[in-house]
């Protein structure tokens, strides 16, 4: 018997959405593609929405 | 003295601290227990009486006489990037790891103890109940009968779950959502279920504690949405005040939990009543501080420096 919450889920894809910076280890955060940190291009941020409350939910605990 | 920001690469919202650190010039390492062992490495000694430990990735080290505090924000699973992961090596790294994290003498944002203790919702009701929070009435239970009673009772209940969706089911979401009295609720006795007296809202309030410091923001909704975190409106977040009481329920809720973060997410209902929902003692602040530009990610940096 599937449990009763269970009958509540819907389905949920995630957007893929191609991020546009990578890690930079040697200054620990990620960087855009001109060297700026991420965090510098809040339109980016928002776009991607990596800061997200359901950005990590399914794994981290941080909705 | 470091600070150690426990998390993966990809989380951009530890990115806004890191910065908030480089500007104040304070050391930091940011790890993820995912890389280890590996990329990151660590190593601790007990020995003569004494204690003595480092980690470190990256060219970047810290030791545990150096360490000054610890943030424990978005982590991967311990070992998860090792060429042979399994759950022993796991549960290996994670003794070694915090094994040496807790004989340093740091502050923790938050201490894995208290987050674990924190993640459990029921217990959160009661906390916030006792702290003077507003609660809607909730009940968990297994018992059929019970869960149709509390619905024939409130009418409007909610069913949400509370430990999130189902890990293993990545591409299905488990919104708080709205049941009528005449549900079948035959399967409760199949697994617990948590169901509470719905809210009618006219705003989210979710409200960021770092330390002492408290950031609100509001968003108005729709008079027919339930769960805000689904919310495709558009509308953005604006920065509010926090009630003299509320502010007193928080800090009572902190001084109980241990949490030096929590972001607590109320409803505000017509007469402007703000009902406690949930504290994530991990819950995200950027999406808060990029529409209403609150200086969270600096409260945090502040209080990691200290």
């Amino acid at each position: 018997m599937r449990p009763f919450t269970l009958r509540y889920t819907v389905p949920h894809e995630p957007e893929a959405v191609a991020v546009p910076y990578r890690f930079d280890a040697s200054r620990q955060l990620n960087v855009l593609p001109d060297g700026r940190p991420a965090v510098a291009d809040r339109a980016v941020l928002r776009a991607t929405g990596t800061t997200a409350s359901t950005a990590g939910s399914q794994t981290h605990f941080d909705d | 003295m470091t600070v150690l920001i426990l998390t993966c690469e990809g989380d951009v919202t530890t990115d806004m601290v890191v910065t908030e650190l480089h500007g104040r010039g304070v050391p930091l390492v940011r790890l993820d227990p995912a890389d280890l062992p590996g990329r990151a490495v660590l190593s601790a000694e007990y020995a003569h009486g004494d204690f003595a430990g480092h980690l470190s990735v990256d060219g970047f080290l810290v030791s545990m006489s150096g360490l000054r505090s610890v943030w424990v924000r978005r982590p991967g699973r311990p070992a998860a990037h090792a060429p042979e992961p399994s759950r022993w090596l796991t549960a290996e790294v994670r003794q070694a790891l915090f094994g040496m994290l807790y004989s340093a003498s740091a502050r923790w944002m938050n201490h894995p103890r208290d987050a674990e203790q924190a993640r459990h919702k029921p217990w959160q009701l009661r906390v916030a109940h006792a702290g003077g929070f507003a609660v809607p009435p909730t009940v968990v239970t297994t018992v059929p009968r019970v869960a149709r009673q509390f619905a024939q009772e409130y009418r409007d209940v909610v069913v949400k779950s509370a430990a999130g969706p189902p890990p293993d089911e990545p591409l299905m979401a488990l919104p708080t959502t709205l049941i009528g009295p005449d549900a079948d609720f035959s399967s409760v006795r199949a697994g617990p279920v948590l169901l509470q007296r719905y809210i009618p809202k006219k705003a989210d309030i979710r409200l960021t504690c770092v330390g002492a410091r408290l950031f609100a923001a509001r968003k108005v909704c729709d008079p027919d949405q339930v769960d805000g975190r689904y919310d495709d409106s558009g509308r953005r977040w604006d920065p509010t005040g926090v009630p003299d009481r509320i502010a007193e329920s928080v800090h009572a809720y902190t001084r109980r939990t241990g949490l030096a973060y929590a972001a607590f997410d109320f409803a505000e209902d017509a007469d402007g009543v703000w009902w406690f929902l949930e504290c994530n003692q991990g819950g995200q602040f950027g999406f808060v501080e990029l529409d209403t530009g609150l200086p969270i990610a600096a409260a945090v940096a502040d209080w990691l420096a200290q």
